[in-house]
């Protein structure tokens, strides 16, 4: 179901029907979005459910001025920013239980690299860290990262390089910890 | 460094490593309005509790409410007879005095202008008297006249 077509369904009054196609267009989508950013299924799964709680609060609010996906993305990127900044406020290492996590998470089957690099990101500033997965693993353009993020496409360019360089370094430096 | 830079661009790098429980994605809609359904209930009861407590109190505020404006619209009705617009309370006495004296005085008007008094003829009394008195009645008159 396209954007259009939700958004029509929605506005001339089958609300719900309209939002379970929205929820079955872009579950997967962003599903693996918000578990790129807190890696944990079950955190993931907490995260979408409040994504969707508030988009089925909000979309009579939903202007139309931004596009639909956008405006999801947004609300499922500051989900898990907000869930990434309470476990930081709970005292927690994020780096280090990012590690634990992949060592131990059933739902992943990644290789050496991937879990390297996949602890590498978890390192970055939460904000940093959704720059970075939506351009690297979404190839989602600049512009549309920067509607998402609310942020100038300038600073979004220097903060991915950023974000790309220390990738680098920290994947060196494991790499050369272990050889 | 071309080395590390080649990692991150290998498509190996950018596949997706993790996995999800099989059959999350086609049960996550029904749990996820499942959850919408049972965080709208309570909002739905937390109303009409609200509205539970709040009833009675809103009817005693009616009631009072119906009283006083029925107080001040008696009052209010009250004045208005009472007063024309642009006079005080007593000018409206005053004013409705004046309209009941009036009348009065009209009558007082016709009964004491200046009518001619009758000229009394003795002849006519005499012959009224011996008329209407009998003898006797008019020997006592007589008796005390003179």
């Amino acid at each position: 179901m396209t954007d259009t077509e939700i958004l029509q369904l929605y506005r001339s009054g089958e609300r719900e029907k309209a939002f379970r196609g929205l929820v079955s267009t872009y579950k997967e989508r962003l599903y693996w979005h918000i578990r790129r950013m807190v890696l944990d299924h079950d955190d993931t799964d907490d995260c979408l459910q409040n994504t969707f709680v508030k988009v089925w609060q909000s979309l009579d609010r939903f202007r139309g001025d931004a596009l639909l996906y956008t405006w999801l993305y947004r609300i499922a990127t500051n989900e898990s920013l907000t869930f990434l900044s309470r476990q930081q406020t709970r005292g927690g290492n994020l780096d280090l239980e990012a590690a634990a996590r992949l060592a131990t998470d059933p739902w992943f089957d990644g290789d050496q690299l991937q879990r390297s690099l996949h602890k590498a990101i978890a390192k970055l500033p939460p904000k940093q860290k959704a720059v970075f997965n939506l351009r690297y693993f979404e190839e989602m353009p600049y512009e549309k990262i920067a509607d998402v993020l609310e942020t100038s496409e300038g600073a979004l360019k220097a903060s991915y390089h950023h974000a790309y360089e220390k990738i680098k370094t920290w994947m060196k430096e494991e790499i050369d910890e272990k050889f | 460094m071309n080395e590390q830079k080649d990692i991150l661009s290998s498509p190996e790098a950018r596949e997706n490593p993790f996995r999800m429980p099989e059959g999350y994605l086609d049960s996550f809609e029904d749990r996820l309005m499942a959850r919408i359904a049972a965080e709208e209930k309570p909002a739905a009861s937390r109303t009409v509790r609200f509205w539970t407590i709040l009833k009675p109190a809103l009817t005693l505020a009616a009631m009072f409410a119906l009283i006083f404006g029925m107080g001040y619209g008696v009052l209010s009705l009250t004045r208005t007879m009472g007063n024309k617009p642009g006079t005080d309370a007593s000018a409206s006495y005053a004013t409705a005095e004046e309209e009941m004296i009036r009348p009065a005085s009209l009558i007082n008007y016709y009964q004491t202008g200046p009518t001619e008094e009758p000229e009394l003829d003795e002849d006519a009394i005499l012959d009224y008297l011996a008329s209407e008195l009998s003898f006797s009645e008019l020997a006592e008159i007589y008796a005390q006249a003179y």
